[in-house]
């Protein structure tokens, strides 16, 4: 059964703009780890987007368990939202807070007005904020501010954020290009591990072709706002990726 | 003549540089003559040398105010307090009313551009504009004669340099948070309160900090006009002859603010 | 499906959360949020009693808008804009900008030998003359403009010489400190080129510092420019001569019509005088 349906999508910047995305159609399903390839400038980075509408698409249709995203008003986008975890290229944390406040964060979806001036979370919430911590392997960098961690932790602080909001779609907008090699796997690794443990579909829009082989079932491959590939990843040959990249060849 | 397809000759390089130095030498000729045209107007004219006298003179009036009034010494403690407590308080409240107009006044979060940005734009000018001798005179002419009135003319004439400052750090802010929390179905209120506040507080504190120290120079003189504090006191020193006594008033005044610049700097070390 | 409200129907993952361990957390850190909590308190303290020291009319403060409100529209609504237009006025505010201009130069010249001495990498005596030329500085900028004023008051009489004396003043506090600062963060390799090839300290700051720091203490000329005036504006308050003079005259004689009309002029001026300034300087950096 398809979690996430997008179909037709179509966006562009400004009214006058050049089109960014030209129709896009694709189905997410429920035991997923979704990849998005293509080179940079394709509108990975605004396909993401469209999907938690941080970005408006022009026309098309977003359908996320049954519901009709693009028809959602902002109350309830907002309550949609929170259930759409987000981990970002440059973390996107909060610099000058805790570890643990930023993993906090995730939770703000739920939480009133007041507790969030004064930061008060109830106790199941930094329950499972601590637990999340000791999950991404943090548990010694607690009550640290997020700017004093390295870029691997602070990926690892951004998936816990992400997973406090209890997601049931994970979204990965390029989560190890600021990264070397070695933490990219790491963080990859843990991201699916969770993801499978925890039955998330995860969406990820990645630039590193051969972490896309390794880690995603499936893939899509954009170019210049154009889907060129749709298939499960032994699909995925050199004369598609020649396909996909030929812009980026000239 | 056209000097970009045709490569220049020697003339040309002289003739422009020829050019350039009129042109730069009719600047300083007008800057020379307003100069001495205001100093025709200020000095020559304007002043009664009969009156100041010779150099003797003038060396003789400056040298009343050589010396301390010890008498005066342990009046001044009341005074010293107050004006500092009219430089802090006053901070504050500039903060407080500074609120509403930096959040107006930032171009990515004021709430209707057309109409609020321009309105917080035109409460920092008229802010920054009126002197604090004038703002004391108008709050003291609403509020009546002390404290009070100092410390509106001070919270008012700082709103400007606070919230322009202040404005600026959040239109510079760094827009990665602020998507964050928007992403996972934060409210405004939220993305102000994690994704903004937390960028801009250390520098809102440095300009508060670093207009307090102002502020404190400027309570030291609101007695002029009758808004308390060592003003006051440096007036009525003035007003009977009494030139030690304003000597002592001027190094009190000097204590507090070397005072106040050991603080600053302290705390917007501690702050970073 | 046609639901719309999102919530209910999601099916909701929450394994994490639930292995029954139970961990220790508490945003209380003790000797750190302790320290914290004992600084603001503190703070709230000290404000608290400055309120009640100050014998400040809490209860007033809310109808005070009004009645500035009601001040404004009784006494000083309509300006008296024929008198901001009489010859006499003008004449003042002619006298103001001179002064200003005259003020903020002669400070300026000080400030560029001043700046140059209490400038660490670059003073001719680090040990000496350095900490006289940084008290100087600092000396003219604690003293307000408005005391400067009164003394030069006292000593000249009355009139735009002792105006002109106190901007002076003024003008050295505030660039002093600002043309220093920017000389200690000159690159020092081009000082060090002189001083290698023999050169003395006159030649060092004006052939190693001076071009260094050419656009940038034109900048702070025109800032500094656009500072005096305002303050200029005010300094006749206590007999310095220009637009303050008529302003004092007229409080005193509480005609606040005329009163409202001078503030008029003062802050049109001084918008005028901002544009200027700001235009100048945009001119001067992009001119290098």
């Amino acid at each position: 059964m398809a979690i996430l349906e997008v179909s037709e999508l179509r966006s562009r910047y400004s009214s006058r703009g050049p089109e960014i995305l030209k129709g896009i159609s694709f189905e997410v399903e429920e035991d997923d780890f979704f990849a998005i390839i293509g080179p940079s400038g394709a509108g990975k980075s605004t396909l993401i987007r469209c999907i938690n509408r941080l970005i408006e698409p022009t026309s098309g249709s977003i359908n996320l368990h049954g519901i009709d995203v693009l028809s959602l008003n902002a109350t309830e986008l907002r309550k949609m939202r929170r259930h759409i975890g987000m981990i970002f290229q440059e973390f996107n944390l909060i610099d000058r807070m805790s570890v643990m406040d930023n993993v906090l964060s995730g939770r703000l979806g739920y939480v009133g007005a007041i507790r969030s001036i004064f930061r008060t979370f109830n106790n199941h919430d930094i329950q499972r904020a601590l637990e999340l911590l000791e999950r991404v392997g943090l548990q010694d960098h607690v009550d640290k501010r997020a700017d004093q961690l390295s870029g691997g932790q602070r990926q690892r602080v951004g998936i816990a954020r992400a997973l406090m909001q209890e997601p049931n779609l994970l979204l990965l907008d390029e989560p190890t290009s600021a990264l070397d090699p070695k933490i990219s796997r790491e963080v990859m690794q843990l991201i699916r591990t969770i993801a499978t443990e925890l039955k998330v579909p995860v969406l990820c829009n990645i630039h590193d072709v051969q972490l896309a082989k390794e880690f995603c079932n499936k893939i899509i491959g954009l170019q210049d706002g154009i889907k060129m590939f749709d298939g499960p990843t032994p699909s995925l040959d050199q004369s598609s990726l020649d396909e996909i990249y030929s812009m980026e060849v000239l | 003549m056209q000097t970009s397809s045709v490569p220049l000759t020697v003339d040309d390089i002289v003739r422009l540089r020829r050019k350039k130095q009129t042109v730069q030498f009719g600047f300083y000729f007008i800057l020379f003559i307003l100069v001495l045209w205001s100093i025709q107007a200020t000095v020559i004219d304007d002043t009664d040398w009969e009156r100041i006298g010779s150099l003797a003179d003038i060396g003789k009036s400056v040298s009343h105010f050589i010396g301390i009034d010890f008498a005066l010494i342990p009046n001044l403690l009341g005074p010293t307090i107050e004006t500092f407590m009219i430089a802090c308080i006053g901070t504050i409240l500039g903060l407080i009313i500074c609120l509403p107009a930096m959040w107006f006044g930032a171009l990515n979060v004021t709430p209707y551009k057309p109409i609020t940005y321009p309105l917080a734009r035109i409460a920092m000018t008229l802010s920054r504009s009126i002197h604090e001798i004038v703002w004391a005179l108008i709050f003291v002419s609403a509020v009546g004669l002390g404290a009070f009135a100092g410390i509106l003319a001070i919270a008012v004439r700082s709103l400007g340099f606070i919230a322009k400052m202040s404005a600026e750090a959040i239109e510079n802010i760094d827009p990665k948070p602020v998507e964050a929390i928007r992403a996972m179905g934060g409210s405004n209120l939220q993305v102000m309160l994690y994704g903004i506040m937390p960028q801009v507080l250390p520098v809102i504190l440095g300009i508060v900090i670093f207009e307090w120290e102002i502020n404190i120079r400027r309570s030291a003189i609101l007695g002029l006009v009758g808004a308390g504090g060592l003003g006051l006191v440096f007036f009525r020193q003035m007003n009977t002859f009494n030139y030690p006594g304003v000597t002592t008033v001027i190094l009190a005044i000097f204590g507090l603010i070397v005072v106040g610049e050991i603080t600053s700097h302290y705390s917007r070390k501690a702050l970073n | 499906m046609a639901n719309k409200t999102g919530e209910h129907n999601l099916p909701v993952h929450s394994s994490v959360g639930g292995d029954g361990v139970h961990r220790e957390w508490s945003r209380f850190k003790f000797p750190r949020s302790l320290i914290n909590y004992g600084i603001l308190l503190g703070i709230l303290l000290f404000f608290s009693y400055s309120v009640y020291y100050l014998n400040i009319p809490l209860e007033r403060i809310m109808g005070m808008f009004g009645r500035l409100g009601d001040l404004m529209a009784d006494r000083y609504f309509p300006p008296d804009m024929d008198y901001i237009v009489d010859l006499g006025y003008l004449d003042a505010i002619i006298e103001t900008i001179q002064m200003a201009y005259l003020g903020s130069l002669f400070g300026l010249l000080i400030s560029i030998v001043l700046g140059w001495f209490a400038a660490h990498n670059v003073s001719p005596s680090p040990k000496y003359i350095y900490p006289i030329a940084r008290l100087l500085t600092m000396g003219c900028r604690s003293v307000h403009e408005m005391i400067w004023a009164i003394l030069f008051v006292t000593i000249l009489g009355f009139g735009l010489l002792p105006g002109v004396l106190a901007l002076t003043m003024f003008s050295i506090g505030f660039s002093g400190k600002l043309f220093a600062e920017e000389i200690e963060s000159i690159q020092m390799g081009q000082v060090e080129a002189i001083r290698a090839m023999g050169g003395n300290h006159l030649q060092v700051f004006v052939y190693g510092v001076f071009p260094q720091v050419r656009v940038a203490f034109t900048g702070i000329a025109i800032y500094t420019w656009d500072v005096a005036f305002r303050a200029a504006t005010v300094v006749g308050f206590v007999g310095a001569g220009g637009m303050g003079w008529y302003l004092k005259r007229n409080v005193m004689q509480i005609e606040t019509e005329r009163v409202a009309a001078i503030l008029i002029s003062i802050v049109g001026l001084v918008v005028i005088s901002e544009f200027v300034s700001a235009w100048a300087r945009i001119r001067v950096s992009k001119a290098k």
